[in-house]
C-alpha cells in the first residue's frame, strides 16, 4: 500500500516539475479510488508535498479528503483548504478547473452544514481569483461566495465579482451547469436587494428569469417573482423582458406565480388602497416566499410614484391637498415623504411651512455644466468600450473555422489545416 | 485637516473589513465592531452598517454596551428621526469612537442644514430646530449666522438658496480630440 | 300557473334560446333603467322594418320601464303582422306577460302608471301560430322544390334567385344562421357583379341582425372592390355606396373604432339614404356626429363636418346635435354639455350607440378641455370651470387626468387655482433622454455579451430531475434573505 502512495508522490512531483500536467490531471483522477482507501495517510502527503509546486497533486488529496460522508478531523482539513487556496499555484489548477471546482463546491457546503459561513469568504475570494482567466470570467465558485456573504450577512465582499460583468463562463471540464449559473445571478440579485442597489438587482433577476429554459426551474420562479416586486419599486410595472426570453416563463411559471401578478396588476391602478388590501389577501404567500419586506417597499414605492405624478401635474400643491391625493394620514406625513423624496432626489420641489404649500420644479440639471459633460462623457466611453468588446466577439466568430466552413460551404482548404487548429484553441480558451 | 481626517477613516474602515475577514469565524473585538459600525454611520452607509449589527456575534454585543448604543443612532438615522439622531449622539463615548462620533454629528447637521435649505422657502423655528438638533434660541441663532431671515414674530426662517458653485471650465484641445472620436464612433 | 309553465317551456326551444342570448350578450354589459325618455314611440317605429324594428324597441323595452308595456305590444303586433317569426312571438308575448303583470302589481300600489295598458295581455294567439307555422311550412317546401329545379336544370340565375329567395324566407320565420348560409350559397351562382354585390348587401344584413361585425367589415370589403355595373344607373350606385358605407361605419362603431366610424357615416349620401331594415338617416346624423367630436380635431371638424354640405342635411333631422355641434365649434362648452346631457337619456335606447354613450361623451368633453386651454399662456381655473358647468375641485381632477395622459401640456398652480402652458425644453429632454438610450444600450449589451457566453457554454435549464435538487439548495437562501429586505 505504502508504494501506491509513494508511486503518487513521485508522480506527482516530476510530472509537476516536468510541466507534464494534463498527463498528472489524467493520472490522479485515476488514484482518486486509491487515495479513498489510504484516508488516514492523506495529512502525511499533504504535508510532504509542497503546496505551491505540486498543487494537483494536493487538490487530488483535498478532494478525496471531502469525499468522505463524515470528513475526519474537519478543523485541519479547512486550514489545509485554506492555505491550498491562498498558495496553489493558478497555472496549475487550471488544468483540472473540475476538481478545483468540486473542491471550492464542497469546502463551501461543509461550512454552511456547520453554520461557519464567515470562515468561507476570505479563501473563496482567493479560490476565484487564483482560478479565473481574467476578472470578467464567471465561475461555479461565484456562488457558492454569495451564498456565504449573504448567509454570514456581509454583503460587501462580494461586491468585487458581482460589481464585475461577466463576458465569458468558465466551462470547468462541463461542470457547471444551468443551476450554477441560476444561483449566481439568484444569489447575486439578492445581495444588490439587501443593498438597495435595485437597478442592478433587475438586471441580475432579469438575467436569472432569461436563462434559456425549456423546464420550469424553481430558482427561476424565485427569481421571477424578485424580479416583479423590484421592477414594481423601481418602474412602477412590470418592465418588459428582452424577446429571447423563455417561453417557459410566460407559459408556466407567470401562472406558477399569481398572487405577484395581482400585485402588479393593482399597483397599476395608483391606489393605495387597493394595493394594501391586495397585500392583505396574499400575506401567506408573501410571507411565505419571504419577500414581504419588498412587498412593503412596492407599498412605498407607490406612494412615492403617485406623488411624482403630481410633480408633473401641478406647480403648487397644498400638503393637505397632497396627502388626500396620494391617501395619506394627513399633511404631516405628506411633509415627511416629500422632505425624504428631495433628500434623495427623486423629486425637486420646495416646501414652503408659511402657508403649507409645495411647489414642485422641473429638474434643475439644464445639461450645460462641465460636471455633467463629464457624466455624458463617461456614459460615451462605456458604449465605446461595449461596441469595440462587440466587434471582437464578432470578428472571433468571423475567424471561427466552423462559422466560416458553414457560411461559406466547404472552402475550409484554403486555410491551412494546422492554423485552423490553433484557431479553434485559442477560441475555446 | 479635515479631508486628512476622513480619508484616515476610509482607509480604517477598509482595514477593518479585511481584519474581520480574515478572522473568519472567530468574531472581531468589540472595539473593531464599534469602530467599523460607527464609520459605516459616517459614510451613511446604513444597508451595510445594518447588516455589520445583525453578524456581531450575541456575547460581544452583550459584553460592549456601547455597541448597542451606536447602533441606536443607525435606527434613528434609518427612519430619518433627527430628534431620535441628535438624542442617541448625546452620549460620553469611549475614546475608541469618540473622534469619530464627532464627525458624525458634524456631518449629520451640515446634512440637515443643506437638505433645509433645499427643501424649503420657508421653516417654522421648530422645526428648523429638530432638524439642526440645538434649542429653538441657538438655532434662530444658527440660522441669522447662516444669512438667513428669521421673522421672529411668527418664527419663520427662510433659508437662503446656495449658490450653484461656479463651473470649472474644461474646454480645451483634448476635449475636442474627445469629441472627435465620438462623431466617428457614431458614424461608424 | 301552468300556463306560465307552458310558456317557459316553449321557451326553451332551442331556436329560441339562440335569439334570447343574442340580446343577452349586449344587455349584460349594460344593465340600467332610462327614466325620462323623449321618445315617440311610434314614430320611432316607424322608420325602421323587419327584425331592424323589432330588436330595436326589444332593446327600449329592456331598459326602459315607462316604454317596456307600449314596445311589447308594438314588437308583437309587427311580428304577427309582417312575419312568420313564431319563436320570436312566443319570446315577446312571454315578456309581455311578466310585463303587464309586474305593471299591475305595481298599478294597484300607484296609480300613476299609464293604466290603458295594464289591459290584460290576450293569451296565445294559437291560430295564429298554428297557421303561421303551416305557412312557412309550406313556403319553405315550395322554396326547396323550386331551387331543386333549377338545379337540375342548371340555370345559374335562377339558382341564384332561388337561394336568396330561401334566404328572405329563413330571415322571415327569424332562422338567422339558416338565413346565412343561403345568402352565402348564392356566391357560387354569381354571375353578374351586380349579382355579387346584391349577395353581399344580403350577408351584410344578416350579419348586422347576428351583430357578427368582423363579417359584415370584410363583406363591404368585397363589395366595394366588385366593379361598378356598367349598364346601371348612377341612383342604384349610390344607394349601394351608401348602404356599405352605413354598415360598415355601424361596424367600426360597435368595435369601437369611432374615427374611422364617424368617417364612413360622413359619406353616407343623403339624398339616397334609405335602408329601414338597417338604420335611419337620423341615426347616421347622430353616430356620425357623436363620433367626430369625440375623435375630429378642430380644423378635420371644420372640414369634414361643419362645411359638408351633405351631412347638414343629416343634422337638420336632429336639431339638438346640429347645435351641439356649432357649440362645440363657437366653443361655447359650458351649453354644448349641457345639451349633450340633455340627449343622453334617448341614446341610452339606441341599441347601438348606447354601449359607447360614455366613452363618447367622455372623450368629447375631454377634446372640448384641450380645446378651450390650447390658446392660453395661463388660464384662470375658476373661469375654465365655469366654462364647463363644473367644480375647481373636480376640473382639478380632470386636468390632472388629462396632463398625465399627455392631453394637455400644462401644470396646476394649486394654490392661485391657475393652469400655465408647460413650454418643454427640448434641449434638456433630448439630453435626458440620450443618457437614458445609452444605459439602455449598455444594460442590453452587456446582457447579450453574457448571453453569448452563455450559448457557448451550452447552459440551459433542462430536465425535471434536477428541480428537487434546485428546490432544496433554494431553501437555504431565501431564509437568510428574509431579513434583508425587511425595512
Amino acid at each position: 500500500m505504502a508504494t501506491s502512495l509513494e508511486q503518487y508522490v513521485n508522480m506527482v512531483q516530476t510530472m509537476s516539475t516536468s510541466g507534464n500536467l494534463t498527463q498528472l490531471y489524467d493520472f490522479i483522477n485515476k488514484s482518486a479510488e486509491m487515495l479513498a482507501k489510504n484516508a488516514s495517510h492523506l495529512d502525511n502527503m499533504f504535508a510532504t508535498l509542497d503546496v505551491q509546486q505540486a498543487s494537483l497533486g494536493i487538490l487530488g488529496i483535498l478532494c478525496v479528503k471531502y469525499s468522505h460522508p463524515n470528513i475526519p478531523d474537519l478543523e485541519t482539513t479547512l486550514v489545509q483548504t485554506t492555505e491550498f487556496f491562498s498558495k496553489c499555484n493558478g497555472e496549475h489548477v487550471r488544468f483540472a478547473t473540475d476538481n478545483y471546482a468540486e473542491l471550492c463546491q464542497k469546502f463551501a457546503q461543509a461550512l454552511i452544514d456547520r453554520k461557519m459561513y464567515a470562515r468561507g469568504i476570505a479563501p473563496l475570494i482567493e479560490a476565484i481569483q487564483k482560478i479565473q482567466l481574467h476578472p470578467a470570467q464567471l465561475t461555479s465558485i461565484h456562488g457558492s461566495l454569495c451564498q456565504l456573504c449573504l448567509l454570514a450577512k456581509n454583503m460587501k465582499p462580494a461586491l468585487r465579482f458581482l460589481d464585475i460583468d461577466i463576458t465569458e463562463i468558465s466551462r470547468e471540464g462541463g461542470r457547471l451547469d444551468a443551476k450554477d449559473y441560476l444561483l449566481y445571478y439568484y444569489y447575486g440579485g439578492m445581495i444588490y436587494t439587501a443593498l438597495k442597489n435595485y437597478e442592478r438587482a433587475l438586471y441580475f433577476f432579469e438575467i436569472a428569469v432569461t436563462t434559456p429554459s425549456v423546464a420550469v426551474s424553481h430558482i427561476m420562479m424565485e427569481a421571477y417573482k424578485k424580479f416583479t416586486l423590484v421592477s414594481l419599486i423601481l418602474h412602477g410595472k412590470i418592465i418588459l423582458l428582452p424577446k429571447y426570453t423563455p417561453q417557459v416563463l410566460q407559459r408556466y411559471i407567470r401562472p406558477l406565480c399569481q398572487p405577484y401578478m395581482s400585485l402588479a396588476a393593482v399597483y397599476s391602478h395608483n391606489s393605495l388602497a387597493e394595493l394594501r388590501s391586495t397585500v392583505t389577501e396574499h400575506t401567506d404567500v408573501f410571507n411565505r416566499d419571504n419577500n414581504m419586506g419588498l412587498v412593503k417597499q412596492c407599498m412605498t414605492s407607490l406612494i412615492k410614484k403617485n406623488i411624482q405624478r403630481l410633480t408633473k401635474t401641478f406647480l403648487t400643491l397644498s400638503l393637505a391637498d397632497m396627502a388626500n391625493r396620494v391617501q395619506l394620514s394627513g399633511p404631516k406625513e405628506a411633509e415627511k415623504y416629500v422632505l425624504h423624496m428631495i433628500e434623495d432626489g427623486e423629486i425637486f420641489a420646495t416646501i414652503n411651512q408659511k402657508d403649507g404649500m409645495v411647489r414642485f420644479h422641473d429638474n434643475p440639471e439644464k445639461y450645460n455644466s462641465p460636471n455633467m459633460l463629464l457624466e455624458v462623457d463617461k456614459e460615451m466611453q462605456l458604449c465605446i468600450q461595449l461596441d469595440a468588446k462587440l466587434r471582437e466577439m464578432d470578428r472571433d466568430i468571423a475567424v471561427n473555422p466552423q462559422f466560416v466552413q458553414k457560411s461559406s460551404g466547404t472552402h475550409e482548404d484554403d486555410l491551412p489545416v494546422t492554423s485552423k487548429r490553433c484557431l479553434s484553441d485559442n477560441m475555446l480558451e | 485637516m479635515a479631508a486628512a481626517a476622513t480619508i484616515d477613516y476610509q482607509q480604517l474602515s477598509l482595514d477593518l473589513e479585511k481584519q474581520e475577514l480574515e478572522n473568519g469565524n472567530s468574531p472581531c473585538t468589540a472595539t473593531q465592531y464599534s469602530q467599523l459600525l460607527a464609520l459605516y454611520l459616517l459614510q451613511c452607509d446604513l444597508c451595510n452598517a445594518k447588516f455589520l449589527w445583525k453578524r456581531i456575534p450575541q456575547n460581544v454585543k452583550q459584553g460592549c454596551a456601547e455597541l448597542s448604543n451606536i447602533w441606536s443612532i443607525g435606527q434613528k438615522m434609518w427612519l430619518k428621526d433627527y430628534t431620535g439622531t441628535y438624542e442617541a449622539l448625546q452620549r460620553d463615548w469611549s475614546d475608541d469612537v469618540k473622534g469619530i462620533m464627532t464627525s458624525l454629528q458634524d456631518s449629520v447637521r451640515d446634512r440637515a442644514l443643506r437638505l433645509v435649505r433645499l427643501a424649503y422657502s420657508s421653516i417654522g423655528a421648530e422645526d428648523f430646530a429638530t432638524f439642526v438638533g440645538m434649542p429653538v434660541d441657538k438655532a434662530i441663532q444658527a440660522a441669522q449666522s447662516e444669512g438667513w431671515e428669521v421673522d421672529l414674530q411668527s418664527r419663520i426662517i427662510t433659508p437662503l438658496k446656495l449658490e450653484p458653485p461656479p463651473a470649472p471650465t474644461i474646454m480645451s484641445e483634448q476635449h475636442l480630440s474627445v469629441l472627435t472620436d465620438y462623431v466617428t464612433f457614431m458614424e461608424n | 300557473m301552468p300556463l306560465t309553465g307552458f310558456f317557459q317551456a316553449a321557451a326553451m326551444e332551442p331556436m329560441q334560446v339562440d335569439v334570447v342570448e343574442e340580446n343577452h350578450n349586449v344587455e349584460e354589459e349594460q344593465n340600467y333603467n332610462v327614466e325620462n325618455p323623449t321618445i315617440d314611440l311610434e314614430n320611432y317605429a316607424s322608420q325602421y322594418i323587419g327584425l331592424a324594428r323589432l330588436n330595436r324597441l326589444l332593446f327600449i323595452a329592456e331598459h326602459c320601464n315607462a316604454l317596456k308595456i307600449e314596445a311589447l305590444r308594438m314588437a308583437l303586433n309587427y311580428t304577427m303582422k309582417t312575419s312568420f317569426n313564431t319563436s320570436l312571438y312566443h319570446l315577446i308575448h312571454h315578456k309581455l306577460v311578466q310585463a303587464t303583470q309586474g305593471a299591475a302589481r305595481a298599478g294597484t300600489n300607484s296609480s300613476s302608471n299609464n293604466l290603458p295598458d295594464v289591459a290584460p295581455v290576450a293569451t296565445v294567439d294559437t291560430q295564429w301560430l298554428e297557421v303561421t307555422s303551416k305557412k312557412a311550412a309550406l313556403k319553405l317546401e315550395q322554396l326547396d322544390t323550386e331551387l331543386k329545379s333549377y338545379k337540375s336544370n342548371s340555370i345559374k340565375e335562377s339558382v341564384r334567385r332561388g337561394h336568396d329567395d330561401l334566404g328572405d324566407h329563413y330571415l322571415d320565420c327569424g332562422d338567422l344562421s339558416n338565413a346565412l348560409k343561403c345568402y352565402s350559397r348564392a356566391r357560387d351562382y354569381c354571375t353578374s357583379p351586380k349579382s355579387v354585390v346584391n349577395m353581399c348587401l344580403n350577408v351584410i344584413k344578416v350579419s348586422v341582425y347576428l351583430q357578427n361585425w368582423s363579417h359584415v367589415q370584410s363583406y363591404v370589403n368585397k363589395a366595394e372592390v366588385t366593379p361598378e355595373p356598367s349598364d346601371n344607373n348612377k341612383d342604384a350606385n349610390q344607394s349601394i355606396s351608401s348602404r356599405l358605407k352605413c354598415a360598415a361605419g355601424l361596424a367600426d362603431l360597435a368595435t369601437r373604432k369611432y374615427k374611422s366610424a364617424a368617417k364612413y357615416f360622413l359619406q353616407v349620401n343623403f339624398d339616397y339614404c334609405d335602408f329601414p331594415e338597417l338604420l335611419s338617416p337620423s341615426n347616421v346624423a347622430v353616430y356620425g356626429a357623436l363620433c367626430a367630436l369625440a375623435t375630429f380635431d378642430r380644423k378635420e371638424l371644420q372640414v369634414n363636418v361643419i362645411s359638408s354640405s351633405s351631412f347638414k342635411q343629416f343634422l337638420e333631422l336632429e336639431p339638438q346635435l346640429r347645435d351641439i355641434m356649432s357649440k362645440f365649434y363657437d366653443s361655447k362648452y359650458a351649453s354644448c354639455l349641457k345639451l349633450l346631457s340633455e340627449i343622453r337619456d334617448n341614446l341610452l335606447l339606441d341599441m347601438y350607440v348606447a354601449p359607447h354613450v360614455n366613452t363618447l361623451y367622455t372623450q368629447i368633453r375631454n377634446r372640448a378641455l384641450c380645446q378651450y386651454f390650447s390658446p392660453y399662456l395661463s388660464a384662470d381655473m375658476r373661469k375654465m370651470a365655469e366654462a364647463f358647468n363644473t367644480t375647481v375641485a373636480a376640473l382639478e381632477d380632470e386636468l390632472m387626468q388629462l396632463i398625465l395622459d399627455g392631453h394637455i401640456k400644462a401644470r396646476i398652480d394649486s394654490h392661485n387655482k391657475i393652469l400655465y402652458a408647460k413650454d418643454a425644453d427640448q434641449r434638456s429632454t433630448t439630453f435626458e433622454k440620450a443618457i437614458l438610450m445609452g444605459k439602455e444600450y449598455q444594460r442590453r449589451t452587456k446582457a447579450l455579451i453574457l448571453r453569448s457566453a452563455v450559448i457557448k457554454c451550452q447552459i440551459h435549464v433542462k430536465s425535471p430531475p434536477r428541480e428537487g435538487l434546485q428546490g432544496g439548495e433554494m431553501s437555504i437562501a431565501p431564509a437568510s434573505a428574509s431579513s434583508i429586505v425587511r425595512n
